[in-house]
């Protein structure tokens, strides 16, 4: 008995061969004993089989929610809203940063630390935004430019004794005009104008919009489940 | 019952819906587990896991036979519950004596309204097919129980085991044939039919 005779046997008995392949076998099963007794081996253990009794469930298999686990079952859609939110969290995480690294590194230029080549590079940069915030506070110091002479011929502090026959100087006005103006002079270059982002604020948004909006429906999503759950 | 309505609910969460299709196919289950695993304690547990199992993942069960996605289910839970068996074997279950040692033979589990001649008589035929299914490879076994004992046709039986139909054929074809070969073994503890089908042959 080779396999696939016995696959035919197997098939035939279920019913489950072509006509013109049950006219065969059954041409051959009326001349060959051994395929017949083959047959009725099959039929009998199927026979068996099919006389084996139905056994009824030992008890109820029902099932309660919290043999299931607390979270109830989730729409099909839930998971491509999820996936929505989370690409597009993903994506506002990544043009937030790109806009905050990509104008720090277009206007300042790279700091290779103490004598190396970027100090002088870095001085370059700052020495036009020192003379142009010198030239701009130009007119505000014009008023008491107009009187340069005055801090060079100012008047010499006069000296003035208290009741206890101390001396101090006093500051003539002046003086404290110079010195503020040399403040002035002295500030800290402005920083220069931030480069614009690269990734527009109107995407921005609309990323962190389809962001929250996604999270909003999962949520609600979450609680129609919860409440088809507990009905 | 509408089935397909009790489905599309079971789908959206409702668990009561599910346990109506629960209530109709759980002897199918529970049987096809028994007699994969050969065992009343085993396959309860392995329908109710079945069971959870497939009310955790209803929503990816894409028409078609329900019966025969269960059966899927309920032959994954089996052979989930053989890998433990086999992973950690049990010692039987033993009651202690009155003066606190071990019975040795488990004598307490027959059912005192038998005798075990009756018991025996009347299990006779099951117990020794039961003998000849727990002898099969599971894939054969798992395909016999399913298309001889729960009477599924050849298709339901391929979604159920997810193989080709060409596969079903030749796996049922030689589980038949390996069980009329053991219980030739059990003639004379067979029944009178059977005997007598096996005379016939002959």
């Amino acid at each position: 008995m080779n396999t696939r005779d016995l696959d035919l046997l197997s098939s035939y008995l279920d019913g489950q061969l072509k006509p013109s392949d049950s006219a065969r076998l059954e041409a051959r099963l009326s001349s060959d004993p051994d395929l017949r007794a083959v047959l009725d081996d099959l039929r009998a253990a199927r026979g068996l089989l099919r006389q084996l009794p139905m056994r009824k469930a030992p008890r109820n298999f029902t099932l309660t929610p919290k043999m299931v686990g607390k979270n109830p079952p989730l729409p099909r859609s839930y998971s491509a809203f999820r996936f929505v939110t989370a690409f597009a969290s993903l994506m506002l995480f990544f043009t937030l940063g790109l806009n905050f690294v990509v104008p720090q590194m277009t206007s300042q230029p790279p700091n290779f630390g103490y004598g190396g080549g970027g100090a002088p590079d870095l001085y370059a940069a700052q020495a036009p935004a020192a003379e142009s915030s010198i030239a701009t506070e130009a007119p505000a110091a014009a008023e008491p430019a107009e009187e340069p002479p005055l801090v060079l011929m100012a008047p010499q502090p006069t000296a003035t004794i208290d009741s206890a026959g101390n001396s101090r100087d006093m500051e003539t006005p002046a003086e404290k005009q110079g010195v503020t103006n040399e403040t002035n002079v002295l500030e800290p270059p402005q920083a220069p104008e931030p480069a614009p982002p690269p990734i527009p604020q109107s995407w921005l948004i609309a990323l962190a919009a389809v962001a929250v909006l996604g999270a909003l429906i999962m949520v609600l999503m979450r609680q129609a489940a919860a409440s088809r759950w507990r009905k | 019952m509408d089935e397909q309505a009790l489905i599309h609910e079971a789908q959206t969460g409702n668990l009561d819906a599910f346990n109506t299709l629960i209530l109709h196919y759980q002897d199918s289950v529970y049987n096809t587990a028994l007699r994969i695993l050969g065992d009343e304690d085993h396959a309860a547990d392995a329908t109710q896991e079945a069971f959870i199992s497939a009310f955790k993942s209803i929503s990816s069960f894409r028409g078609g036979s329900f019966k025969a996605w269960l059966m899927r289910t309920v032959t994954n839970a089996c052979y989930d519950e053989l890998r433990r068996q086999k992973r950690r074997p049990t010692t039987p279950l033993e009651p202690d004596t009155d003066d606190g040692e071990e019975m040795d033979s488990p004598r307490w589990l027959a059912d005192p309204g038998m005798t075990p001649d009756q018991k025996a008589e009347a299990d006779e035929l099951e117990h020794a097919l039961q003998h000849c299914l727990n002898n099969l490879p599971l894939e054969f076994k798992s395909v016999v129980v399913m298309a001889d004992i729960q009477g599924m046709d050849y298709s339901e039986v391929a979604v159920a085991v997810r193989v080709p139909l060409g596969t079903i054929k030749s796996r049922l074809a030689r589980a038949r044939l390996r069980l009329r070969e053991c219980l030739q073994g059990f003639s004379e503890l067979l029944p009178a039919s059977f005997r007598l089908e096996e005379g016939s042959n002959a």
